[in-house]
């Protein structure tokens, strides 16, 4: 009998002190205004960062445009990190515990991961190396009849147009076969999807999460 | 089946007691051997059973019968075909028979021969496969996705041979698969008419 090995994360953040200094900002302000930050926050892990908002909030806020940028800085850190780490619920309130937040406060930072986490890790899954994958296949069976090297064929031809994307681009690769490694193509493929059904495949796959 | 006057000159050579009957088996042996590309074509002028063939005819018999082979090979000419061409080379019987019966045993692999010389598209001949467990990159922890690797191997005549290499998810190999499986219903279908 093989011994099942079960991997499981338990993954509590780490703030570094200058992190959890920005972050303590929060604190002195308005949960409206958390809630605000929050929003813009969000908005910069979309499309950017855009430093004339610093401004704008500063002044109504009355504090120091550094001070606001680095709270939002600190919040997208938070936000980012806990996503990328796939941080859970019981975890995340942990995480934060240290910031002395109030309640309240803690409620809205946690709905606030918990909604966005899934966009977040969509976005950088946008940012990491991906390998040239497999989009479409387009087919066409063709019956080959003569060449200036030989008349008088009856040569069916398959017409393969594998639709390839990497990254951004996509490109197309025509290829031909014959029946016989159409079907040796076929067959070794339906293999190859087999194998994830495996015993040894399903073991890894459920230990590893 | 059209032959220039030149290698209808050199057929006749072929067929003429320049060459003995001897040197005629084993010249026609040996040049349907180069037409499906073995044997070595620079040996046949020390080959001792051409030996007493005068050098300049030698070369000009050995020519004319291999364009002759491959162009009845191309047209996809019957015995009868050939049969009539050498006697109007002046064949003898035994001479036309010989090199008849040569060229129909080997005149289905002389056309694969020929039919390879143009592959339009890289030609798929087999395909190599490879199943990775996906953990992680340094934007995202617990990845935890199946990944398929698969390397397509082709052949494309003089332009040589080249690896068309993709990835892709469980779900993209679903529907790889099942486009394949259309493809070969239909083969099938087109078999059977």
């Amino acid at each position: 009998p093989t011994v099942g090995v079960v991997i499981c994360f338990t993954m509590l953040l780490v703030l570094s002190e200058e992190h959890k200094e920005h972050l303590r900002f929060l604190t002195s302000v308005e949960l409206d205004v958390v809630k605000e930050f929050c929003r813009i926050s969000l908005e910069f892990i979309r499309k950017g960062s855009n430093p004339r908002v610093y401004q704008t909030a500063a002044q109504k806020l009355g504090v120091d445009a550094g001070t606001v940028c680095h709270g939002v800085e600190g919040l997208m850190y938070l936000l980012t990190e806990c996503s990328k780490l796939m941080v859970n619920e019981l975890d995340f309130q942990d995480s934060i515990m240290v910031l002395g937040f109030s309640e309240d406060l803690k409620k809205e930072l946690l709905a606030i991961y918990l909604e966005n986490c899934n966009e977040i890790r969509t976005i950088l899954s946008h940012m990491s190396m991906d390998l040239p994958h497999y989009q479409d296949l387009e087919w066409r069976l063709d019956v080959e009849l003569a060449s200036r090297a030989l008349q008088r064929q009856v040569n069916p031809l398959v017409l393969l147009r594998f639709q390839i994307k990497d990254g951004e681009s996509t490109s197309s690769e025509l290829l031909q076969t014959d029946p016989v490694n159409l079907r040796h193509l076929t067959s070794t493929l339906e293999d190859a999807l087999a194998e994830i059904k495996s015993q040894h495949c399903r073991r890894i796959m459920r230990n590893i999460k | 089946m059209e032959l220039s006057a030149s290698v209808l000159k050199g057929l006749q050579v072929a067929g003429s007691s320049a060459v003995g009957d001897g040197a005629f088996s084993k010249l026609a042996s040996r040049v349907l051997q180069a037409t499906l590309g073995l044997g070595d074509a620079s040996s046949v002028q020390g080959d001792p059973a051409l030996s007493k063939v005068d050098s300049g005819m030698l070369k000009e018999a050995y020519a004319a019968l291999m364009t002759f082979v491959a162009e009845a090979a191309r047209t996809d000419t019957d015995e009868t075909g050939v049969s009539t061409v050498l006697e109007d080379c002046k064949f003898s019987p035994d001479r036309i028979e010989t090199l008849s019966t040569l060229y129909m045993e080997h005149k289905a692999k002389v056309r694969a021969v020929l039919g390879r010389v143009l592959t339009a598209h890289p030609h798929i001949v087999d395909v190599d496969w490879r199943l990775d467990y996906y953990l992680k990159n340094n934007h995202l922890d617990r990845v935890n996705q199946p990944v398929y690797l698969i390397d397509l191997k082709t052949e494309q005549g003089d332009k040589g041979n080249r690896i068309v290499q993709f990835a892709c998810s469980h779900e993209q190999l679903e529907d790889l698969v099942t486009k394949l499986k259309d493809a070969c219903k239909s083969l099938e279908k087109f078999g059977q008419k």
